[in-house]
């Protein structure tokens, strides 16, 4: 009786296992009889342009009848980890988008494809576009990514706010920036504003002459008087209600709505919080917001890259779908639609030439993108760029709080990015 | 003289030996194929226990005594990331905050016992009161985080609105954005939350005490105050211990509140070692040395839990049978 009822369920657990070996061999079969490539592309945050990336797809499909394509989004925060997961598992996707430096790290590791070759075949495809921007993404010489979204930081203004404040113009030095952002602020006002990721503050330090690193990016070259004074005076100018805390605290939601409030005399963020901003503020037109270099006409890129993985198995598929991507046709769809500069050049001054006439305060933030691009700062070319942005960044925050004296907070950051830099 | 009787004497006594012998042989079969039974069930559960618990412990274990690339082989570094480790501050900054989020949990506890005191008590309404604290529970942690955030805003935050209509401050507190208030902020919005669990947890252990006990020790004299200390809290005892490791544990798991309310900052001021994991991990990609901090955060948890159950006295806090 127990030898019976031992055997049955034995004899069904075994019956089981076969049906599950013999499904899951077919399965994998499945896939490796059929003739159909396929190629993935991972987009950041950008899933508002669904209906154009199924036009990419359709349109490839043309082109490569026998490639499927796949396209993935994921937000900001959440594109490396996915990516990296999908790295180990062996399964990245073709083509990553990426913004910011991100990039460096995955190519100077070796993650991603030279495509320095495939442009020195076609040099058609590097001469789409602008130069300044297409050498962003250039490593050790070599070009890992093509210009997908370009942008750079602008200084907005509250030309409402400027007008009560007896201010007649945008400031042209770090002094003024600082004294307009005094005068402006009373009450609940604060004078100045500015977003703090991806080194987009940086330029209120460049502007007076420091820079991050030593020319040779071996050490730290920020620990200088002046770069004490600046840091000092942003310290107390965040102190005394000249520079809005949130600056330091917020990433894009806080800061750019606090602008949007109406509250914030000066922005300094890039071309993608204007459409944000006038989102959210009803207030905004071209006779209340004004639009700027930041003084000195320093600026830092945030730009949005295409690459490939060196683990796509299609590399050269994966390099006719970016052709394809970032040819005239497509970039005109994708900045008519999204309102952004893509790089090419061509498609560029169509859409510039377009908004003029209908948006002429989207043009002229969309114009300052593409002035002053040999004064580009916080893009220096470092595989560990996130790291050292970890070294100095909460450094600044301790003294712009007032946890730290500026000097302190220098000192403590220059120690945490050279042994970042001697790693 | 053998006789045919003789025979089939033998024989049943040849044929009862066999028997005998059958009789043995067969439940020590039995207990065999029983046991391959036992074995063959539990096999898939204990597969995923490995595959999912044992096999990624002894990965990350590895994975922390390697210098790990994403598009290279590693390499093994030994004790480096540990040393590391020693003069990172952030890992002192996340490691002191998440000990300071473990002794919140004592402070939760001990508010719930009051709650579940005065709710098991025959107060007109209890229920709805034992529904109203417990109700915070299962809300999601990220929108508890949200609206936490939102209500200690600086400008436009509930809790500025009211100190400063009670004329406590003059200027809005920057409760999250301070380094002073953000880690206490988060701390006292995961007690809010967790409030209700561990109330569930003591007045199931409340109910559990008999009435008898305190029938007898009102007839010897005994007054409210010798009753909670001799008879309410030895007897709460694993319920306490239990509730007290789960408070051990969501201090080393409150990753989505933390990350919500203030990512870790300012400056890492409310930095737990578990956001510190994830960012080292995903934001710094350095998954070696978020490996090696995966490690100190076990062993520290394992021990916690360990010196947790010895001033239980033991046992999980288990009462003695007969006391």
């Amino acid at each position: 009786m127990a030898l019976r009822s031992v055997r049955r369920p034995l004899r069904f657990a075994g019956r089981i296992a076969v049906l599950a070996l013999a499904a899951m061999t077919l399965a994998l079969a499945a896939p490796a009889s059929a003739q159909q490539k396929k190629i993935s592309f991972l987009t950041w945050n950008i899933s508002d342009q669904e209906d154009l990336f199924k036009e990419w797809i359709a349109e490839f499909k043309k082109i490569r009848p026998d490639v499927d394509v796949e396209w993935l989004d994921k937000k900001g925060p959440e594109l490396p980890a996915f990516y990296q997961t999908q790295v180990i598992a062996g399964t990245p996707p073709d083509i990553i988008n990426t913004q910011g430096a991100l990039w460096l790290e995955y190519a100077a590791a070796g993650g991603l494809v030279d495509l320095t070759p495939y442009l020195d075949r076609e040099p058609a495809v590097r001469n789409r576009f602008n130069a300044d921007y297409l050498a962003q993404w250039k490593y050790d010489g070599r070009n890992y990514m093509l210009p997908f979204y370009i942008s750079k930081t602008l200084l907005f203004y509250n030309k409402t706010m400027f007008k009560d404040a007896g201010i007649a113009a945008p400031p042209q030095t770090f002094q003024q920036l600082l004294d307009d952002a005094a005068k402006m602020a009373k009450g609940e006002k604060t004078g100045f504003m500015t977003l703090n990721f991806d080194w987009l503050y940086w330029p209120l330090f460049r502007m007076n002459g420091v820079d991050l690193l030593t020319p040779d990016f071996k050490k730290a070259a920020f620990d200088t008087p002046e770069g004490v004074r600046v840091l000092d005076a942003l310290a107390k100018a965040t102190s005394n209600g000249s520079i809005n805390k949130t600056s330091w605290t917020g990433r894009w939601v806080e800061p750019n709505g606090a602008f949007a409030g109406g509250n914030v005399g000066m922005l300094l963020a890039h071309s993608p919080a204007f459409f944000f901003i006038r989102g959210q503020a009803p207030w905004v037109n071209a006779d209340t917001l004004g639009v700027a270099q930041a003084p000195g006409g320093w600026s830092t890129p945030n730009s949005h890259g295409l690459g490939i993985s060196k683990g796509s198995k299609n590399p050269d598929i994966a390099w006719q779908f970016l052709k394809m991507v970032t040819s005239e046709n497509w970039t005109e769809k994708l900045s008519a639609r999204r309102k952004v500069l893509t790089g090419n050049v061509a498609s560029d001054t169509k859409l510039l030439a377009q908004m003029k006439k209908d948006d002429p305060l989207a043009a002229a933030v969309l114009q300052t993108q593409v002035e002053d691009t040999d004064k580009l700062t916080g893009n220096w070319p470092l595989a560990s760029d996130s790291r050292v942005k970890e070294a100095v960044y909460p450094e600044i925050q301790n003294a712009v709080l007032g946890r730290k004296p500026a000097a302190e907070a220098l000192k403590d950051a220059e120690v945490k990015v050279n042994r970042v830099l001697a790693r | 003289m053998a006789t045919a009787v003789d025979f089939p004497a033998a024989s049943e006594a040849t044929s009862g030996a066999v028997g005998k012998r059958a009789r043995h042989a067969r439940p020590g079969v039995r207990r065999r194929r029983e046991m391959l039974l036992v074995w063959v069930f539990l096999l898939p559960s204990l597969a995923v226990f490995f595959l999912y618990r044992i096999l990624p412990l002894v990965w990350n274990a590895v994975l922390s005594a390697q210098q790990f690339s994403l598009f290279a082989p590693s390499q093994w570094i030994g004790l480096d990331h540990y040393r590391e480790m020693v003069d990172d501050p952030v890992f002192w900054t996340s490691l002191r905050n998440t000990l300071l989020f473990m002794a919140s949990a004592p402070v939760g506890i001990l508010l719930a016992l009051a709650i579940s005191l005065i709710v098991n008590a025959g107060i007109r309404g209890r229920d709805v009161y034992r529904t109203i604290v417990f109700l915070s529970y299962p809300l999601m942690t990220v929108a508890v985080g949200i609206i936490w955030r939102w209500m200690y805003d600086e400008k436009v935050g509930l809790f500025n609105y009211v100190l400063r209509s009670l004329h406590l401050i003059d200027t809005p507190l920057p409760f999250l954005q301070s380094f002073e208030l953000a880690l206490p902020s988060v701390l006292i919005a995961n007690v809010w939350q967790i409030l209700g669990f561990y109330m569930i947890i003591l007045l199931a252990g409340l109910q559990g005490i008999p009435q008898n006990l305190y029938e007898a020790a009102s007839i010897d004299g005994a007054s409210p105050r010798q009753q909670f200390f001799r008879i309410t809290l030895p007897l709460l005892r694993p319920s306490l211990f239990l509730a007290f490791v789960i408070g051990i544990m969501t201090s080393f798991t409150s990753f989505d509140l933390v990350y919500v309310m203030t990512q870790g900052g300012p400056s890492h001021q409310s930095e737990l070692l578990i956001t510190y994991i994830y960012k080292a991990a995903f934001e710094l990609s350095r998954i070696d040395y978020a490996a090696a901090l995966t490690i100190v955060q076990f062993a520290l948890l394992v021990t916690l839990t360990w010196a947790g159950n010895r001033l239980a006295g033991g046992d999980a806090g288990a009462v003695e049978s007969g006391a």
